[in-house]
């Protein structure tokens, strides 16, 4: 077994498997991690706040911008973490396989960490397709694992930070130690693996026999790549990869790179009136009460109850703004609304611009047909009851007869098919 | 630093210290995400959640890893006879185009499966992979003639350099 183990490392000993290459890609991967953390603890407050929070409203796009980000960083650490997989693949053959009790713990959680992190890229992307084939609820376990993650990631590079530190530079020049395998705070792998060969070879004994040595000698037949060559390709090949798997999705969020956008999702142009839907009439299950002839919104922000018919929406004064619908699912399209201001319609119900608001949708069922409204938005001038959209009637798949519309908010709280709006303080 | 690159410094008290800060914050995020999974995901959910980590690691270290290895075998010696480089860059196509299979393929999966939302995956991305593959295909052929030449011309020099 403990021949195999080395044999194993031997046999996988690279020039790209090694500190400097670990601690390169890690980097990068941390970033990643980090980036998507971040943006997604923002996204998760924005739905989900917590009562003394509040939210800047500018800039306009700015969740645009954070949860594109969440998804395009999410998307680069396919490649990567796959990298820094490849790159530390021999210390899985570690032998013994655990020293002491930490040393199990540290496994553990390394185990735990590479588990989490594959299925956290899986389900996020998988929810990109908007297809659940896991048996658990994605938003929960997505907002989880992201702990699980990071914190792993921090006793990772805990355990790890010496031999971060000493590989954080480059070394001056390609060191004797190159081709070690990862991780040589144990012993020193090459000379073990050295040893392997040595003493098959030289002193007669037999190789691992049967099938394994056969396979070992076909293995030992392959010529090897000079250092330089494959250290250069390794890292080439994730420029390239990071490289392709973003630039040809983030098209459905960065406009520059529309052109490009052959994987995405999404596609900006594409979706009655040239955006595209999160969620159809036909899924929220809307279009009877939204067709109807005598709908009307409620406002409940002042003492009593007013309410507006979508004829008398449309003879308030009317405000143009563009702004961006940006979805979690990380694409975003802009585009121009009309409608009436949210503080001035406020205002005419005789409430305060400064309570927070209840928006009710006319959904029957799903997770966002009650939300909840921060002042900050109610506020802010560019946000509108909107009625129209790209210069038509609002269609019935973006919210009519009417929809919310606010500066730097999800997509998901930019409640479509309004019915009520009430002051929540009130 | 010459010492610091070739073995691990001696750890220093900040180093320590910032060592001991990591790990303990850590854990208490890992204690803190196996809490909140606890608390929001039903009990009956949370082993398929389990099933999932053990899976994504098996299927990683039992499957991807050794193909990943087999091609890496059989790429180096299927072009014994050529450049380095030009290996490399044929491992580099068919790790690309891997990946990108890897990442499309759901989406092909779940278009297949239909959706009542035509506004989600609406590219004909079975059409795309295949011309991501060719295009893969393309560049990389390209890329290795030219290697073979350089080389090639590098080896009828009188003084050979390249072996």
């Amino acid at each position: 077994m403990r021949r195999l183990m080395y044999e194993a490392r031997a046999q996988l000993a690279s020039p790209v498997r090694n500190p400097r290459t670990a601690t390169v890609i890690g980097r990068l991967l941390g970033l990643a991690f980090l980036l998507c953390f971040g943006t997604g603890l923002y996204s998760h407050f924005l739905q989900q706040p917590l009562p003394w929070m509040t939210f800047p409203t500018r800039p306009a796009g700015l969740y645009q911008v954070t949860q594109g980000t969440h998804i395009v960083a999410g998307i680069a650490c396919f490649p990567l973490l796959l990298a820094k997989l490849y790159v530390v693949f021999p210390q899985l053959f570690r032998y013994p396989p655990v020293t002491s009790f930490a040393d199990f713990l540290e496994r553990a959680s390394i185990a735990l960490f590479v588990g989490a992190s594959l299925v956290e890229i899986t389900i996020g992307l998988l929810n990109t397709y908007q297809w659940y084939p896991f048996p658990f609820p994605f938003r929960q376990v997505h907002f989880a694992l992201a702990f699980v993650i990071i914190g792993s990631l921090l006793v990772h590079i805990g355990v790890k930070l010496p031999l971060i530190a000493a590989h954080w530079r480059a070394a001056p020049a390609d060191g004797p130690e190159e081709r070690h395998p990862v991780d040589t705070n144990a012993e020193d792998t090459a000379a073990v693996a050295l040893a392997v060969t040595k003493v098959s070879t030289d002193e007669g004994l037999s190789r691992t026999g049967g099938i394994t040595g056969r396979v070992l000698s076909y293995i030992d037949g392959a010529p090897d790549l000079p250092a330089r060559t494959s250290r250069r390709g390794f890292l080439t090949t994730v420029a390239l990869a990071v490289t392709a798997v973003v630039g040809l999705t983030a098209g459905q969020t960065l406009a520059p790179l529309d052109a490009a956008n052959v994987f995405g999702p999404r596609k900006k142009g594409v979706g009655p009136q040239g955006v595209p839907v999160n969620r159809t009439s036909a899924q929220a299950k809307v279009a009877t009460a939204a067709l109807s002839a005598d709908w009307v919104l409620t406002l409940a922000v002042g003492g009593t109850e007013r309410v507006f018919s979508r004829a008398e929406l449309a003879a308030l004064p009317q405000t143009d703004v563009d702004l961006p619908i940006a979805c979690v699912e990380g694409w975003s399209q802009m585009a121009a609304w009309r409608g009436v201001r949210l503080r001035d319609l406020v205002d005419a119900a005789g409430g305060s611009p400064d309570s927070d608001l209840r928006l009710i949708s006319l959904e029957q069922r799903g997770g966002f047909k009650q939300t909840e409204m921060g002042s900050e938005y109610v506020r802010d001038p560019l946000t509108l009851v909107a009625l129209e959209l790209n210069g038509e009637t609002l269609d019935l798949e973006h919210g009519f007869p009417a929809r919310m519309i606010a500066p730097g908010r999800p997509g998901v709280l930019q409640t479509k098919w309004l019915s009520r709006i009430e002051a929540i303080d009130a | 630093m010459m010492m610091a690159t070739t073995s691990p410094a001696r750890p220093s008290r900040r180093m320590r210290a910032a060592r001991v800060v990591l790990v303990v914050g850590g854990a208490l995020g890992l204690a803190l995400g196996v809490y909140v999974l606890v608390d929001t995901v039903a009990l009956r959910r949370l082993p398929g959640v389990a099933l999932w980590i053990g899976g994504a690691i098996v299927l990683h270290d039992a499957v991807i890893s050794p193909m990943v290895f087999g091609l890496g075998v059989l790429t180096r010696r299927a072009g014994h006879r050529l450049a380095g480089g030009i290996i490399v860059t044929v491992q580099a196509a068919i790790v690309l185009g891997s990946l990108m299979t890897l990442l499309v393929l759901p989406a092909i999966a779940a278009q297949t499966l239909g959706s009542n939302n035509p506004t989600v995956l609406p590219l004909d991305y079975a059409r795309n992979l295949g011309l991501f593959w060719l295009a893969l295909a393309v560049a990389s052929g390209l890329i290795s003639v030219w290697l073979y030449l350089r080389t090639k011309r590098a080896n009828q020099r009188p003084s050979r350099i390249q072996s």
